[in-house]
């Protein structure tokens, strides 16, 4: 009807040019009034259809944080992924935890001695409670640690305190852990979050989360849903705190934009893809905030090749690759150039080791000097396999491009996590690109460059072996004067920059994008959620808040 | 309204019933076997990836012992077999709850957001195809077309957030992730079923177009009654058997579509659980879904069959 109307008006045209253009000027406004008419009454469709202006389902007070994985375990004698730790770390207190620097400060423990070399003493807070009232003494403690020791609860977490000989509580306030030798890092044992004695070991039947005795306690968890935190009433918080944390589980890094941008996430810790942080900071109501972080990134070689026992490969392949153009570009600045496994802020960080500037004609040359020449397409016969995931992939070509500059061919290999990540235990990789998170302690070196620290005894996936390198990071270990410990670290830094283990690549920063709304927060360079605690609220936020 | 049933004596439809059902076995005992092959054969430990790389080489065994990981292949098989027959689909390595109740956790969930993208895409096909088929070649049916090309050529996890971007970040209306009211419901549905809208639209298309030369839709016009009271009450329902067809074959691709949506909008359905399961190399869990997808494939083709049969007066079950 309304096109044999349009098209009775054109032929107006005719007739009178005047007539048309008033009789079209007329066609014209009512179907805009109409079309102004659906869109009123559109969202009033919706809502009666039930799709009113969407409410969050948060409470005031509480703030979404999106994460994209579920914790493993809500029982701190089990988690070991990064999620599980941030979230229990606001739930479960341990005897000592590390400050921004990385040091060791008390938490439950009020003081921590140190008698003999092999003997440390936690002298306990008065008047810490657990979320149901009961008072922490050290009898938590240690039955936390016997739970974790005892073969039939299987925890992950026993091969960390294996060096521990005994723990023993001579009161209520005051625990004393004992190695069998002198163990430098004892204190990383001191980072287990404690539940009440008595808690049982999960099971199909309990599957309750433990309570335990930090700032929240768990009330809900639907595994890949959403965990909800509650304010533990017997730990006293900041007026204007949040009262309540529910972490979403999202997986698609797209969408954790999106309820960043509409404003039903209030935090999103590292898990931001980079090149939507731009957008995300154009909006005024989000804050991104970049901090230096201690997390790795680095390239490992499988020394079983022998090419890549060549150590003029392994430099060949340092200097071909420009990381400060990928730091610059495909990380949009979000890192530091790294030139080991620790960070500056790194009490044991050695600032004098060998460094890889991006360097294509050393590469050549070093290559020429292995026996690896240039044919006439440049290439030289050299081909390796490099192992990833999806999320991988795309520095794997960056790689591939400027590993083929110098005539070196590499091959991607694109696997599904657990498949790639059994082939890169199995040593079943030529090259690959792993990252190392929460680094503090530099015994890290003892697990993956100790020739005796290869899978499945320890995280040595490259079977990279030097005696020299096992006696300086065994000796590390059982070296407990710090001063000592830093200049036998020093060497450890040096050597490894010298002999190329792996390829440092860069620094990962703490990218946080939160909403303005939350006042206060305190990154810290391992990316912990600490501070999610402490933060204030500072009004209703903007982006989303639907009342 | 029942399948017509003939004769006399066992009643056809019961008989057709069981026939099904008992062919279901066969299908079952085939998917349990392939999908126990595949993920046993792909490489990747459950145990490592419960435990972490950093635990003790001694839990690892201990750990794989305490599942039954360490025993033949062929002797596992015989276990997981064993306990289908009796209805139990094992226990989750990583929830440590039995499979049954976590596809019964979920599986309202996926059934929920593939029915409502069923129900999207027949919404949007049935005008869209009746358009475009009532006059092939005009606006109408540019238009549907152009929808229908558009429609398949999106993949759901393009669809997905621009639908959110639209509905939920600039207009405002629709919550962008989670499951709960209508509300949430409307973005994830619109995003399966927009690919089989398309798909039906063009199916509908072809088949309207078919009948509209057929014999009875001359006759039918020679008595006087309009073109588009021909095509509505005659042409149509003729035009359905296809589409009918279709509805069921193209149900595989919707439920593979709720994977993919379930990640996308966060939805707790058999999808997500699916995905985490395989990088988890959570065995039963694998196992338990796929067979829960194919058997829901298998029977809604038999519902299928049956609605045929409604639509199709020709076809009895017999």
């Amino acid at each position: 009807m309304e096109c044999e109307r349009l098209a009775s008006i054109l032929l107006l045209s005719r007739q009178s040019r005047i007539t048309r253009n008033a009789v079209l000027t007329v066609w014209i406004s009512e179907w805009t009034a109409r079309l102004r008419f659906v869109a009123q009454i559109a969202p009033a469709l919706v809502a009666l259809a039930g799709c009113g202006q969407y409410r969050t389902d948060r409470s005031p007070g509480t703030i979404q944080v999106d994460i994209e994985t579920s914790p493993t375990s809500t029982d701190p004698r089990f988690a070991t992924d990064a999620t599980s730790s941030r979230i229990n770390e606001l739930i479960f207190d341990s005897l000592v935890k590390t400050d921004r620097n990385g040091q060791f400060v008390g938490h439950l423990a009020d003081r921590v001695e140190h008698p003999s070399p092999t003997e440390i003493v936690f002298h306990l807070k008065h008047g810490v409670r657990f979320s149901d009232g009961r008072e922490l003494t050290a009898r938590d403690v240690i039955f936390t640690y016997n739970s974790i020791l005892a073969p039939e609860s299987m925890s992950p977490k026993r091969a960390g305190i294996e060096q521990l000989k005994s723990i023993d509580a001579p009161d209520d306030y005051t625990v004393v852990m004992t190695t069998a030798h002198p163990y430098a890092p004892a204190l990383e044992m001191a980072t287990e979050g404690i539940v009440p004695a008595g808690t049982s070991l999960p099971s199909k039947e309990n599957a309750a989360a433990p309570i335990g005795s930090g700032p929240f306690q768990m009330v809900g968890y639907a595994r890949d849903e959403a965990a909800r935190l509650e304010r533990n009433p017997y730990y006293p918080y900041p007026s204007g705190a949040p009262r309540s944390i529910l972490f979403k589980i999202v997986p698609d890094p797209t969408v954790r934009a999106l309820e960043l941008a509409e404003g039903v996430c209030d935090f999103s810790g590292n898990n931001i893809e980079y090149d939507v942080l731009p957008w995300l900071g154009s909006h005024r109501f989000l804050e991104v905030s970049r901090t230096p972080g201690t997390t790795y990134k680095y390239l490992s070689f499988n020394f079983r090749d022998a090419r890549l026992r060549d150590l003029r490969v392994r430099r060949a392949i340092a200097y071909a690759i420009d990381r400060k153009t990928i730091v610059n570009t495909i990380l949009r600045g979000t890192g530091r150039v790294a030139t080991g496994m620790l960070s500056p802020e790194n009490w044991a960080y050695e600032a004098n080791g060998t460094t890889y500037s991006f360097d294509p004609t050393k590469a050549r040359q070093l290559l020429d000097q292995a026996g690896y020449t240039a044919g006439s397409n440049g290439m030289r016969g050299l081909r390796f396999e490099y192992k990833t995931t999806p999320e991988g992939a795309r520095l794997g070509e960056v790689f591939q491009a400027m590993l083929q500059r110098v005539g070196i061919e590499l091959t991607i290999r694109t696997l599904d996590f657990a498949t790639y990540y059994a082939d890169i235990q199995a040593g079943s990789f030529d090259l690959t690109s792993l990252q190392w998170v929460g680094i503090n302690d530099p015994n890290s070196y003892y697990m993956v460059f100790d020739s005796q620290k290869t899978p499945p005894h320890g995280q040595n996936r490259g079977y990279y072996s030097n005696p020299e390198m096992d006696r300086l990071v065994e000796a590390g270990m059982s070296t407990v004067d710090p001063k000592w410990r830093k200049k036998i670290y020093g060497q450890v830094q040096q050597l490894a920059a010298e002999e190329l283990p792996y390829v440092s690549l860069w620094w990962v920063d703490n990218v946080a994008v939160m909403n303005r709304r939350l006042v206060g927060f305190d990154a810290y360079p391992n990316g912990s959620f600490r501070s999610l605690a402490t933060v204030t609220l500072s009004g209703p936020g903007g982006g989303g808040q639907w009342q | 309204m029942a399948p017509a049933a003939e004769g006399s004596g066992s009643d056809p439809v019961i008989n057709y019933l069981v026939r099904r059902l008992l062919a279901l076995v066969p299908v079952a005992l085939g998917v349990a076997t392939l999908t126990f092959a595949i993920i046993h054969l792909v490489p990747g430990d459950p145990v490592v990836a419960m435990l972490g790389e950093t635990a003790a080489p001694a839990d690892i065994v201990g750990m794989r012992h305490q599942l039954g990981l360490d025993r033949p292949l062929l002797e596992q098989y015989a276990a997981y077999l064993g306990g289908l027959a009796v209805g139990d689909l094992g226990e989750s390595i990583s929830y440590r709850k039995p499979v049954s109740r976590l596809i019964a956790e979920r599986f309202p969930a996926t059934i929920e957001l593939a029915a409502a993208g069923m129900l999207v895409a027949v919404l949007l096909a049935f005008p869209l195809g009746i358009i475009a088929g009532s006059n092939p070649g005009g606006a109408g049916d540019l238009g549907a077309m152009g929808f229908a090309i558009v429609g398949i050529s999106i993949p759901h996890i393009y669809l997905g957030p621009l639908l959110m971007i639209l509905f939920s970040l600039d207009l405002r209306w629709l919550p962008l992730t989670g499951r709960g009211g209508l509300e949430h419901l409307v973005l994830p549905a619109v995003t399966l079923g927009t690919a089989l809208a398309a798909i039906l639209a063009r199916m509908l298309r072809q088949s309207l177009i078919r009948v509209r030369e057929s014999d009875y839709m001359r006759t039918a016009l020679s008595k006087g009654l309009s073109a588009r009271s021909a095509l509505v009450r005659h042409g149509l329902k003729n035009a359905l058997t296809s589409v009918v067809t279709i509805i069921g074959l193209q149900m595989g691709a919707l439920l593979s579509g709720t994977l993919i949506t379930e990640i996308i909008f966060s939805w707790p359905g058999i999808g997500r659980l699916l995905i985490s399961a395989i990088g988890a190399r959570d065995y039963p869990v694998v196992e338990g879904c796929v067979l829960t997808f194919a058997m829901t494939y298998v029977i809604v083709n038999m519902a299928t069959d049956f609605v045929y049969a409604i639509v199709d007066p020709r076809v009895r079950i017999s």
